[in-house]
């Protein structure tokens, strides 16, 4: 395969998440080993004995749903007062999405059964792609748009999306990420698969029992590297490439032996021309359930052989909970600021490691290392998996 | 933009109202003899246009059909005869062939069957069978493990022309060599809510059939379309005969989803794709003010255009999320064929098909 013909970089980053309203907050908050998750409060769930949550504090206004407010407050601290110019219809905007506009629709489902007329809102309100219109509508952008809903990994892959239409040169600048709510369908239904630990999650360890869910919203700014430096921007890291894959082997467990996950990242080593051993980070899906930890490291192995032994690994779940669709974006937010920073942050409450995660999984505090290249992992029901490649920004 | 003469369809497979397979689809184009009727209550109260003859017999095993929601089965049962008809076994291929769905209702059936129970009695009344298939990308999750495929995969979900965004992507993987087949679905299931909430919100047509151009509103409709895409080059290696070439595919969006700002939009797409003559025009028009003034605009501007046809106006909206408009461009012998996928908001998209043959 060979090189697509234009490089690609991060010029912008906004973060909501449980932790902070903004990027630095939540980062400086990730490398003290400050975590997010705290009591359930946004959903009234008595019977669910799971309370625990990555709660955001922000809430929808009277026009907007909460992911469409989240996904804009992120969209502003992306562009940090930059104002795109030239032909708007190549500004392309991508999101990935998992429960979007859901709670408009439990809320609805709620009045009808108990006999009321309900809101008749318009459909398209919970659709999806709300989120994606609203962030285009912001940027004036009238290019290509893509909404993708591949449950967990769902932004991960609409990052790469946008990588690939700047990389072939197609579009000036692209907006990628998610934005993700807390609802009852999820909560109930990750409780009634017994996916949901009542404690705060533990990747990666011996006595991990399950996932936290959480909110939040990912925004990230790419454009190709010759218009980043021609405007002077800040340049976070370049996005080297994608790889994705389906296991086709269950509806919601990941292959035991990460055979579909270490394919999706091979293909993201080649498409982003790198080698195992020039990888120092992975930022994994590290959900905390039983079946998807071991197994992900043993994806890592294959992807990476040896290089493994060298790689730090962390999970932004035991930060944030599992915030399901916009989890790839947060695993590619807690990776670039890595590679500027030269830091990874810790997988919290990893006291004991399963020896089926027996890689470094950067337990309980920050590391600051040389971290020239990371890859970003995201893995979904269906047995879809997608692995991101990123490199540190060096200036060329 | 794309231009892809390079890539050709070899596999059609078809799950519609008026029945399973090519030739009850043009039948029912020919008759021109909408399929709607009064649903069955377990789909919802009104009219729409239901995959009623469906037979998933001898395709799923009933195992499975159990397991599945609507959208998954009628996506298992197109694919099913798409490979058939591309003369294609999916597993000696598995890593090499990438999924691309596009779907408006994909996961929300299982949703509310999933919700309903909850809401009425809580944490007892929730079904751990029906949880995982509330994803939209349920159906192309299901299709790996049918059919063994395990190459790339995305589910799209903007709105009307979903599917479009699948053709899109399914042409990047190709052209970067990702994949060497792509197995593309457009697909939707009919459920309760879904009437409920667009008849709230005043976009059901309340009498007779829809019209286009009427704007007394659509009626919904489900089912699926499957397209086996692959480059010309692969398709000529393994003997298959091409279907269409997929000519050009275009989108444009707007920020501001006024009628103005989307006639824009769509005519923008249709320009770059330089249809210089047409031998058929396919448009997204469904009896909704929103879509059918945009085909309207569209006619008027190209008085030597064929006059469209607009599928929806029998299977109706919903049914594939732009699928089943590639579906009709198929359906007869045509030299270069319109398709025409406009949305309510968000991207408008339109594609250029040739050498149409059956």
């Amino acid at each position: 395969m060979s090189r697509p013909p234009h490089r690609v970089v991060v010029t912008g980053l906004g973060l909501v998440s449980s932790l902070a309203l903004d990027r630095e907050g939540t980062w400086s908050a990730m490398l003290e080993g400050r975590d997010g998750l705290g009591p359930l409060t946004r959903l009234a769930l008595p019977l669910e004995p799971a309370q625990i949550a990555g709660q955001v504090a922000m809430d929808p206004d009277r026009h907007r749903t909460l992911c469409e407010c989240m996904a804009l407050r992120a969209l502003e601290e992306a562009l940090d007062g930059f104002r795109p110019d030239g032909p708007p219809d190549r500004f392309g905007v991508f999101q990935g999405a998992g429960t979007s506009g859901l709670p408009v629709a439990e809320a609805y489902l709620e009045e009808r059964l108990a006999g009321r007329r309900g809101r008749a809102a318009e459909p398209a309100f919970q659709s999806p792609s709300t989120v994606t219109d609203a962030l285009a509508r912001r940027l004036g952008a009238t290019g290509p748009r893509g909404t993708i809903m591949n449950a967990c990994s769902s932004s991960l892959l609409a990052l790469g999306q946008a990588w690939e239409r700047l990389a072939a040169g197609e579009l000036d600048l692209a907006v990628g990420g998610g934005a993700e709510g807390l609802c009852r369908t999820t909560y109930a239904g990750f409780s009634c698969l017994k996916a949901v630990d009542p404690q705060k999650c533990r990747p990666f360890s011996r006595d991990r029992a399950g996932l936290n869910l959480g909110e939040g919203a990912v925004q990230i700014l790419l454009e190709p590297l010759d218009r980043a430096q021609a405007r002077g921007a800040w340049i976070y890291a370049e996005v080297l490439g994608y790889g994705a894959s389906m296991d086709a082997h269950h509806p919601t467990a990941p292959h035991p032996e990460g055979e579909g996950a270490a394919r999706a990242m091979a293909m993201a080593l080649r498409t982003g021309g790198l080698a195992p051993a020039d990888v120092d980070l992975v930022s994994a899906h590290g959900t905390a359930t039983p079946a998807n930890d071991g197994a992900e490291c043993q994806a890592i192995r294959r992807a990476l052989g040896t290089a493994a032994d060298s790689v730090s690994v962390t999970s932004t779940k035991s930060q944030f909970g599992h915030t399901l669709g916009v989890a790839g974006a947060f695993g590619a937010a807690a990776a670039i600021l890595a590679l500027r920073d030269q830091a990874v942050s810790p997988t919290l409450r990893l006291e004991a490691a399963d020896p089926a995660c027996d890689l470094d999984c950067t337990a309980l505090v920050a590391k600051q290392r040389v971290l020239r290249a990371a890859l970003v992992n995201a893995f979904a029901f269906g047995g879809n998996n997608v692995s991101l490649a990123l490199r540190r920004w060096e200036g060329r | 933009m794309i231009h892809a003469d390079d890539l050709v369809i070899t596999g059609l497979g078809l799950v519609l109202p008026c029945g399973d397979g090519l030739g009850a689809a043009q039948a029912s184009l020919a008759s021109g003899r909408p399929c709607f009727a009064d649903l069955a209550a377990v789909l919802g109260q009104g009219r729409g246009a239901a995959c009623t003859a469906f037979d998933p017999t001898g395709i799923i095993p009933p195992m499975q059909l159990r397991r599945l929601d609507r959208p998954s089965r009628f996506a298992w049962g197109a694919a099913h005869q798409a490979f058939r008809d591309a003369a294609l076994d999916p597993r000696p291929l598995g890593e090499g062939i990438a999924v691309a769905v596009g779907t408006l209702t994909g996961g929300s059936e299982a949703s509310e069957a999933f919700m309903r129970p909850y809401l009425q009695r809580g944490p007892e009344g929730a079904s751990p069978l029906l949880f995982p298939n509330s994803v939209a990308n349920a159906a192309s999750g299901h299709l790996a493990l049918a059919f063994g495929l395990k190459g790339p995969s995305a589910t799209f979900v903007d709105r009307e022309n979903a599917t479009f965004g699948a053709l899109d992507q399914a042409v990047r993987w190709l052209r970067a060599g990702l994949a060497e087949v792509a197995l593309v679905i457009g697909t939707d299931g009919l459920f309760p809510l879904l009437l409920d909430l667009c008849r709230g919100a005043r976009l059901l047509a309340r009498q007779g059939d829809p019209e286009v151009g009427s704007g007394r509103g659509f009626l919904p409709g489900e089912g699926a379309q499957a397209f086996v895409l692959e480059t010309r080059a692969h398709a000529t290696a393994r003997g298959a005969r091409p279907r269409a070439t997929l000519r050009a595919l275009a989108c444009r969006s707007t920020p501001d989803p006024a009628e103005d700002e989307r006639h824009s939009a769509l005519a923008g797409a249709v320009a770059a794709l330089g249809p210089a003559s047409l031998d058929r025009r396919i448009g997204g028009g469904n009896g909704l003010s929103r879509l059918d003034a945009l085909e309207a605009r569209l006619g008027s501007s190209h008085p030597g255009w064929p006059a469209a046809v607009h599928p929806k106006r029998l299977w109706g909206e919903f049914g594939g999320a732009g699928g089943q408009l590639l579906a009709a461009a198929l359906l007869e012998p045509a030299g270069r064929v319109l398709v025409t996928a406009p949305a309510s908001s968000g991207a408008q998209f339109a594609a250029l098909l040739e050498g149409v043959r059956l």
